[in-house]
């Protein structure tokens, strides 16, 4: 605005001295009576002052309210411009910062997954390796207990056998002493018992 | 009859149809042909400017306001900076103007029937009347009153100091007056071979019409095609005489304002 304002105030200090030489003209116009060919050379005042005070009033007009308004304008665009670029390539390194940045994490939780993974199986193999050795210790226990309850078992009824044994001899015994076996009795009680046995040994 | 014989009034013709014609006011100071054409430029060159700020927009559109902005741009940057450097930014407002009036006046003179303000030297007399006011009017704020009158010839050059100093008074004052001319004869003169070359393909028409054979007719195509030449040329012409005008007055300027000489 002060800038405007000095610029106005010297336009009119020129446009005041060129009036006052304009004044000095005159005798130039003199010269001019001479004519021929010179005489094109010589202002005429008709033109002269007119020009003088039109090309005065455009400039002050034009330096106050046209041209700055102009050139402004073509400052605050090129400032715009610059800035934008400016703030395109700070945005562009950003972004390329950015990027690199969550490919690092990338390749990270990837390495990291691949761990999981890896530490999983093994976990895994661990479990499964345990839990084997653990069904096979149970099972050979669960058959070596089985065998002793068998064996157990086994011995019961060979003492249960060999006692009813005795008890059926006793009275087979009883039986042949007690009565009077004829040949053929005999050999039916001996029958009958072989018979007994017998059921007893399919026992 | 011989097409040339018109040719002589032809251009005595033409030579005060181009000279100053009193349209009103008194002999000593009379508004002439060269006036209004030159207030008619001050009113377009207003008009341009003012049509080219309220366009004005951060993003800029259409071509009208591109192209002044580019023009713009270049007085500043390759006119102003280019040549007046640091500080060149209060000069801008009168170079543009300076640029801006000449250029409209030169082009308005290439419409047909229009004449270039600034082929007066009333017109290109004012103007550079008015850089010369202005360039030593800087050269006194800037280095003094004393400071720029001693100043105008360079140090160190012992007892050729009065001489030089002299010499460089007197070129200080013809740059008032080769400002001046330069424009005008530039002007001037190409309107003269244009209108002289429009004559000629007028007489050769106007003979053969006049029933001195068809054949005769054909030298006004020549005729024509030259006046479209020059026609093109003349459209350069305007705006490098412009362009000169501007860059002397910046080149004034700088000098008057230099830190030393």
């Amino acid at each position: 605005m002060k800038a405007k304002s000095a610029t106005g105030r010297n336009a009119l200090l020129v446009s005041l001295l060129a009036s006052g030489l304009s004044l000095a003209m005159p005798v130039l116009a003199l010269a001019e009576e001479g004519g021929g060919g010179f005489s094109l050379l010589i202002p005429k005042m008709g033109e002269f002052i007119p020009t003088l005070i039109a090309f005065i009033i455009i400039w002050i007009i034009l330096a106050k309210v046209g041209w700055p308004m102009i050139t402004g304008m073509l400052d605050e665009r090129e400032k715009t411009i610059k800035d934008s670029l400016e703030q395109a390539e700070q945005a562009k390194i950003q972004s390329e910062q950015l990027l690199a940045e969550h490919k690092a994490q990338l390749d990270e939780a990837r390495v990291e997954a691949a761990q999981i993974i890896a530490n999983a199986k093994e976990a895994g193999e661990a479990l499964k390796a345990d839990i084997t050795a653990k069904a096979q210790q149970e099972s050979a226990d669960m058959i070596a207990k089985a065998h002793l309850a068998i064996e157990a078992e086994k011995k019961a009824a060979i003492a249960d056998l060999q006692s009813s044994v005795a008890d059926l001899s006793v009275s087979v015994a009883g039986r042949l002493i007690g009565e009077n076996l004829s040949d053929d009795e005999h050999l039916k009680l001996i029958e009958r018992y072989v018979a007994e046995a017998g059921s007893l040994d399919a026992n | 009859m011989n097409p040339l014989d018109g040719l002589q009034e032809g251009i005595a013709e033409l030579l005060e149809e181009l000279g100053s014609l009193k349209l009103s006011g008194p002999d000593s100071f009379f508004i002439s042909q060269y006036t209004v054409w030159m207030v008619i430029a001050a009113i377009v060159l207003v008009i341009v400017a003012f049509a080219a700020k309220k366009r004005e927009a951060l993003v800029p559109k259409g071509r009208f306001l591109n192209g002044v902005e580019y023009v713009v741009q270049w007085v500043r940057d390759d006119i102003c900076r280019g040549v007046i450097g640091k500080g060149s930014e209060k000069h801008l407002p009168f170079l543009l103007t300076v640029f801006f009036f000449i250029v409209i006046n030169n082009l308005l003179g290439l419409v047909p029937g229009a004449k270039p303000g600034t082929g007066t030297i009333s017109v290109t007399f004012a103007v550079s009347l008015i850089v010369f006011i202005y360039f030593n009017f800087y050269g006194f704020k800037h280095q003094g009153i004393g400071g720029y009158i001693k100043n105008l010839a360079p140090k160190g050059i012992g007892p050729l100091y009065p001489l030089v100093w002299c010499i460089e008074l007197i070129s200080l004052f013809l740059r008032l007056i080769t400002l001046a001319v330069r424009l005008f004869a530039n002007m001037y003169a190409g309107h003269i071979v244009m209108g002289v070359f429009a004559m000629l393909a007028n007489l050769f028409l106007q003979a053969a019409l006049q029933g001195a054979g068809f054949a005769i007719a054909l030298p006004s195509i020549g005729w024509e095609l030259l006046i479209i030449a020059m026609y093109a040329l003349e459209l350069l012409v305007a705006v490098i005489q412009a362009y000169v005008f501007t860059l002397l007055s910046a080149v004034y300027i700088s000098l008057a304002t230099a830190d030393s000489h």
